[in-house]
């Protein structure tokens, strides 16, 4: 028996721009950052600083008023992206109903976090004797994928991951895997996080690892492999991609995107924060090996890039080992610079985004990227979008916290 | 505010519900109302009128019968 090949039929996300995907990757392409400068009313000390909001998401006009009310932000984006990936791939209500086939693999890094902060201000701040009888099943990390099983009916696995900044990228690969091995013909896969919660924004700051800014300067705040790179910027959002076996998807015409090749997950097993190139170039090497393809067929790498001193240099120099010779021409950007670090949810944005860049044949550039620190050298970073120039094959790569690596590897479907 | 009006207020507010159409006969899972949903309107009813249903309380099946619940333990707890 042949082996069963992997295929992405739709994608969905909730844009920060509020508009739709072909808006968001025009964007992209164009270099537009939608980080803007983010001031709370938060008691005793207000947040400002750079961030990403979906601020025109209206959960209640798109989910309905009475699903979206059992639901955390973080669960709202997340079966919004996959509603609209659904909807984009060409499925309908007759394709959803109690199918076995068919499932949800869900990242998320915070969970409800918005939910338990919401308890701790009634009980701590308010001196209440107790919270909403919702906050557990408003809390719960699983909660993003369950509502999306609801929503389609949706009866294979479903399951979350929590992997901090890899979370997604694995739920994605980990997807992948069941649809290979013959569990399930189609998966919802992706992620979804809305980690602009005060303690946990206060979290990041103690790790002296946010980018500084004000209203002026938020849209450039986050730069990675700048010389003038200050950190990451967090961001809320979600994005889902359909997984089809191949054949399945060829069954109904569907229209494919790309096909998901393979993937590659492991662990530095050395430090909670500091990343190893070796590590994150054994991800790599597990990610092109699966899908069969050699370095010098890949010709663009959405990187992890997050903009922080160490991260940075460390990616290139695992891209440098990967790749050899050919890293020179390898064409990478960070599309971090225009979305913000979504946690759990970045790496399904950034797959969506390499499986545009596929698609379309259209690479995306690393906003603000002026000066490339010497320590970044050694890939062609770009600088502005690239059109027109055929790709075969892309990487999407996510390096966590804990030290989890995961890549995916796209193939052009022809 | 009376109890019906209380949860009209509640059931307009969550269910997006014309408050009219909610009256004593309406079976709350007519009306959307599922196990979660009641335990938040139990909730709300405690926290608005400073009422306290045991935790082994069965919760009602009507409007009506959630009223009548509501109303025998606030006559309860006056002093």
């Amino acid at each position: 028996m042949s082996e069963r090949r992997v295929v992405i039929s739709g994608l969905g996300l909730v844009s920060p721009f509020g508009g739709g995907l072909d808006d968001f990757f025009a964007r992209m392409l164009a270099g537009e950052s939608a980080i803007r400068y983010y001031q709370t009313d938060d008691i005793p000390r207000p947040l400002a600083i750079p961030a990403v909001v979906c601020d025109q998401f209206d959960a209640d006009a798109e989910l309905g008023r009475p699903q979206a009310g059992t639901m955390d932000r973080f669960a709202q984006l997340g079966a919004a992206a996959a509603s609209r990936a659904w909807q984009d791939a060409g499925l309908t209500a007759a394709d959803s109903g109690t199918r076995p086939d068919a499932g949800v693999s869900w990242g998320t890094a915070l969970g409800g976090t918005l939910a338990y902060e919401k308890g701790y201000k009634e009980l701590w701040q308010k001196g209440r004797e107790r919270v909403s009888p919702l906050s557990v099943v408003l809390g719960m990390n699983n909660a993003a994928a369950s509502h999306i099983a609801i929503r389609h009916q949706l009866a294979g696995p479903c399951i979350s991951y929590t992997v901090a900044c890899s979370s997604s990228t694995i739920a994605i690969g980990e997807a992948f895997r069941r649809i290979r091995c013959g569990d399930a013909s189609l998966m919802l896969a992706g992620g979804s996080d809305a980690p602009l919660a005060y303690g946990v924004v206060r979290a990041w700051e103690a790790l002296r690892v946010l980018a500084p800014g004000d209203a002026a300067s938020a849209p450039r705040a986050c730069r990675p492999f700048s010389s003038e790179r200050a950190g990451l910027v967090l961001g809320e959002g979600g994005a889902a991609l359909v997984l089809e076996e191949r054949q399945h998807a060829l069954d109904r015409g569907a229209r494919i995107y790309a096909e998901l090749a393979g993937y590659g997950c492991n662990c530095d097993h050395t430090h909670l924060v500091r990343p190893e190139a070796a590590g994150q170039a054994r991800a790599l090497e597990l990610a092109l090996a699966e899908a069969g393809l050699q370095p010098d067929e890949i010709d663009y790498i959405n990187a992890h890039g997050t903009a922080t001193r160490e991260g940075d240099p460390t990616e290139v120099a695992a891209l440098q080992q990967v790749f050899g010779p050919h890293a020179a021409q390898l064409a990478v950007s960070a599309t971090k610079s225009m979305h913000g670090h979504l946690m759990g949810a970045t790496g399904a944005i950034e797959a969506l985004i390499t499986t545009l860049a596929i698609a379309q044949a259209a690479l995306p550039p690393t906003a603000g990227l002026e000066h490339v620190d010497s320590d970044c050298a050694g890939v062609r970073h770009l600088h502005q979008a690239q059109r027109g120039t055929p790709v075969r094959a892309a990487l999407s790569s996510s390096f966590a916290f804990g030290g989890s690596n995961a890549v995916l590897a796209f193939r052009r479907h022809d | 505010m009376d109890c019906l009006s209380l949860i009209r207020e509640f059931l307009q507010d969550r269910l997006g519900l014309v408050p009219e159409r909610i009256t004593e006969a309406s079976t709350l899972a007519s009306l959307g109302v599922d196990s979660l949903m009641q335990l938040e309107l139990v909730f709300e009813f405690e926290d608005r009128l400073g009422i306290s249903l045991p935790p082994d309380t069965r919760l009602p099946k009507t409007v009506g019968e959630l009223l009548r619940l509501v109303e025998h333990h606030t006559q309860a707890t006056r002093p």
